[in-house]
């Protein structure tokens, strides 16, 4: 079935804004698609709508023009195939971390103990093992991106969003939770099949995708499709990686 | 925390020696004590009862504003409206309509007076629930339909650990407010000339502190105020402490990271209180079986519902729909009723409203102004030291948990020892009642602001050496005028509704009364003939400078004060 289809078409979606009667066009015929194990980023100057790109993808909004379509559907709502992680975490804060990543898994009826066991099994893949029952407040940033990843992974979904998971995250913690992210994606049997990360860091789209999308400032719309074909784990010194990074930020710029 | 457990031991035992001598030594007392414990409870169960209502009322009602847009349009206002309305205004009214439903009945009198509770305690937690609702984070709500949490399991998960922080801290607000009515409405027929008024006394705290003082009975008045204030404390000790506790756990500000602010209190200092574990368990084991044939029920429904998504957006519209017919009825009513009353010639008393409103409105002035003019030193003082803050702040929550209302027997007794002429008793007493009534939301909100001072600006104004006045002018006074503000309104409106009781006050066979709006709703009540003309149109004039003095005054100074004294400078 994947093989007639990509797991994620996005399809000439356009997206405008009504205020006080002046229409903002924030995309214009977005146009591109994620394959089975495609790790895919979206990399575009502030404010050029990648997010609400996603929020589209996702189905927590609607495009004013277009279609989005997973595994050959359209998309019309949340969807339990496809998780996301968010920039600000949003972890329930009254909710422990075990509590956290079982929500997903409790809406959609799954009996407590399989919801358990699944939820051990991801909180045990990201490194929280021992913080179950931790609170998110007592948790630094980079643990509670992890709870928040575990929340999307226990969904086991075919299709992984990321909004700017990095961005409220310091460096050094950032790049740690970078490399452990390489660390499940390079392990087949984990879901998911393929990941949409959203980000304004050249270089971090350069140091994790398979595929880069540069899209331009408002309105938004898909200006190239750079495939990075460097062996995993890429060098950030090696003169190759800052070539793609050079690359993009003069499409960008 | 063992020397605090040793002084709570030795003070528990000196509670009890003081008990067991008090009882050999005084037994009527005692028995008095008991007896007056019993009617205790009965107050409670009745501010119980108002609670639950007014809980089950604001959850629904700020959930219904918050979730739409076109609702809140019309609840918001709604809601405000009622805020601002006197309540005790409506009372006499509310008080004839249950009474009349309910002939030879005391059931009619009871459900008034939770009525009257209700109203009082039901409008600020509905706007809490509102605000907690509509500043919910977007990612949250975002993280929520990303994963599916729907119905039932969003507001489990979602929409009521939002509301927890602010309905609790309501909560306990609106049952300081309810006791301040509880004891007014049970007391209210006591010595009125309304003869078949008389006979319906509900028994309670404050029947029970009002006939004492009616017969000028001073050791029934201290045991009537004394057990009130006991129930208040072991309350807040009990209940309202430990829930305010709990519910930092569902503060939204994760990001601001670092430890939950704890609250250190009688709490614990009661750990060694028994958890029953073993019937927890059996309760469990008894609603298990319940909840899931509940959730056997509900599966289907929620397929069936996530199938067809426009089934459940008309099931919406239609009970919207409804709800906005009912509405429109009662609105309708009441204005047809409004209007019906200016058909007929104007009652004669109508032309003393304007001088009553304007009397009454000098006579709070007089007494905001006494308010401020001790709780800005105060609150400055004990937000200053740590040692005030220790020791001043729960004597002065003591001290404000008896209700202005249960005052009233010390407050005449004083105005008649202080001043001679009987026209000047009563309007030191009325003046009194309305400071009582005003001053300790004036106090906490003023101490809540000083402490939201951010310690660095205070350091920085240490640092560059501001000291005395330069420091209360640059610093300390435009930090609190916010809360100032807020403090002011709720004060305001607290002193309206006293002034209703204030100004006309039967006790110990006289009458004493002043010239104001309060003193023309009583008398137009509880007079030899009653006027219920006059006593609408007087209650709508009061609504109307209440109204005006919100839209007017007090939000367009909050508006400009916000934008003006704010901290953050992003």
């Amino acid at each position: 079935m994947t093989n007639q289809h990509p797991i994620l078409e996005v399809k000439d979606v356009s997206k405008a804004y009504f205020e006080e009667g002046k229409a903002f066009q924030v995309l214009e015929r977005v146009r591109f698609d994620v394959k089975d194990r495609d790790f895919v980023c979206l990399v575009g100057p502030s404010g050029c709508g990648k997010s609400t790109l996603l929020r589209i993808i996702v189905g927590l909004d609607k495009p004013t023009e277009g279609e989005v379509s997973f595994e050959g559907k359209p998309v019309s709502a949340a969807n339990p195939k496809v998780a996301m992680v968010f920039q600000s975490f949003a972890l329930f804060p009254w909710l422990t971390v075990q509590q956290n990543a079982e929500l997903g898994m409790e809406a959609h009826r799954v009996p407590p103990d399989a919801r358990w066991q699944t939820a051990k099994k991801y909180i045990d893949a990201v490194g929280l093992s021992g913080f179950e029952n931790a609170f998110p407040r007592e948790l630094s940033g980079g643990m509670r991106q992890r709870v928040g990843l575990a929340r999307a992974l226990c969904m086991e979904p075919v299709l992984l969003c990321m909004d700017e998971p990095f961005s409220s995250l310091d460096a050094l913690t950032a790049q740690n939770l970078r490399d452990e992210i390489l660390q499940l994606w390079s392990n087949p049997a984990l879901p998911p099949r393929a990941v949409l990360m959203v980000t304004h860091g050249i270089e971090e789209a350069v140091y994790l995708a398979d595929r880069v999308f540069v899209i331009s400032a408002r309105p938004g719309r898909v200006v190239a499709n750079v495939e990075i074909d460097l062996p995993r784990p890429r060098n950030r010194k090696e003169p190759e990686f800052y070539g793609w990074v050079d690359e993009i930020y003069s499409m960008i710029v | 925390m063992a020397f605090a457990r040793r002084n709570l031991r030795t003070l528990a035992l000196l509670l009890v020696a003081g008990a067991t001598a008090f009882a050999l030594l005084d037994p009527a007392s005692a028995a008095k004590v008991v007896e007056v414990t019993v009617l205790g409870v009965y107050s409670t169960a009745r501010m119980f009862a108002a609670y639950l209502l007014a809980l089950l009322f604001s959850v629904a009602y700020g959930a219904a504003a918050a979730s739409n847009k076109r609702a809140g349009a019309i609840l918001l206002p709604v809601l405000d409206v009622l805020q601002s309305v006197p309540i005790l205004g409506f009372f006499p009214a509310a008080l004839l309509f249950f009474v009349n439903s309910f002939p030879r009945n005391p059931i009619g009198l009871e459900i008034a007076i939770v009525f009257l509770i209700f109203t009082s305690m039901a409008w600020n937690m509905a706007f809490g629930v509102y605000e907690a609702l509509s500043t919910m984070p977007q990612d949250l709500e975002d993280a929520s339909k990303v994963f599916g949490v729907r119905d039932w399991l969003r507001f489990r998960r979602l929409m009521f650990p939002a509301m927890v922080p602010k309905l609790v801290y309501n909560s306990m607000l609106s049952w300081t407010v309810g006791w301040f009515y509880l004891v007014a409405s049970e007391a209210i027929q006591a010595g009125t000339e309304l003869g078949t008024m008389t006979t319906l006394v509900r028994p309670g705290l404050g029947s029970w502190i009002f006939s004492a003082g009616a017969r000028g009975d001073g050791a029934a008045i201290a045991i009537g105020i004394g057990v009130l204030g006991a129930v208040v404390l072991a309350l807040d000790t009990f209940v309202w402490r430990p829930l305010s506790v709990w519910s930092e756990r569902f503060r939204l500000d994760v990001t601001a990271g670092g430890e939950v602010p704890r609250v250190p209190g009688p709490y614990e200092r009661l750990r060694w209180l028994p958890r029953f574990p073993r019937m927890r368990r059996t309760l469990r084991v008894w609603i298990a079986p319940v909840a899931r044939r509940w959730e056997r029920v509900v599966a289907p429904l929620d397929r069936y519902y996530t199938a067809h998504p426009h089934v459940v957006r008309n099931v919406r519209r239609i009970d919207l729909a409804m709800f906005l017919v009912i509405f429109v009825i009662v609105i309708g009513a009441g204005l047809l009723g409004i209007a019906s009353m200016f058909t007929r010639p104007l009652p004669t008393g109508v032309s003393a409203i304007p001088n009553a409103i304007l009397h009454s409105l000098a006579r709070l002035a007089l007494a905001y102004a006494l308010c401020a003019a001790w709780t800005i030193p105060v609150a400055a003082w004990i937000v200053r030291s740590p040692r005030a803050s220790r020791y001043a702040t729960p004597a002065l929550e003591v001290v404000a948990s008896i209700p202005a209302t249960a005052l009233f027997p010390a407050i005449i007794a004083f105005s008649v020892l202080a001043v001679s002429a009987w026209s000047l008793q009563a309007e030191l007493a009325a003046l009194l009642i309305a400071l009582f009534a005003m001053q300790w939301y004036l106090l906490f909100n003023l101490i809540a602001g000083m402490r939201n001072l951010p310690a660095d600006l205070d350091e920085a104004a240490r640092a560059f050496g501001l000291r005395g006045w330069t420091y209360w002018k640059r610093v300390l006074l435009p930090a609190v005028v916010p809360s100032l503000l807020t403090g002011s309104i709720t004060a305001w409106g607290a002193g309206w509704n006293a002034l209703i009781v204030a100004e006309y006050i039967s006790y110990g066979g006289t009458t004493y009364e002043v010239l104001g709006i309060g003193d023309l709703i009583a008398s137009a009540t509880y007079s030899a003939s009653p006027q219920p003309e006059l006593l609408y149109l007087s209650i709508l004039a009061l609504i109307l400078v209440v109204l005006a003095m919100n839209k007017l005054l007090w939000r367009p100074l909050i508006r400009r004060a916000s934008k003006r004294f704010r901290y953050e400078l992003v």
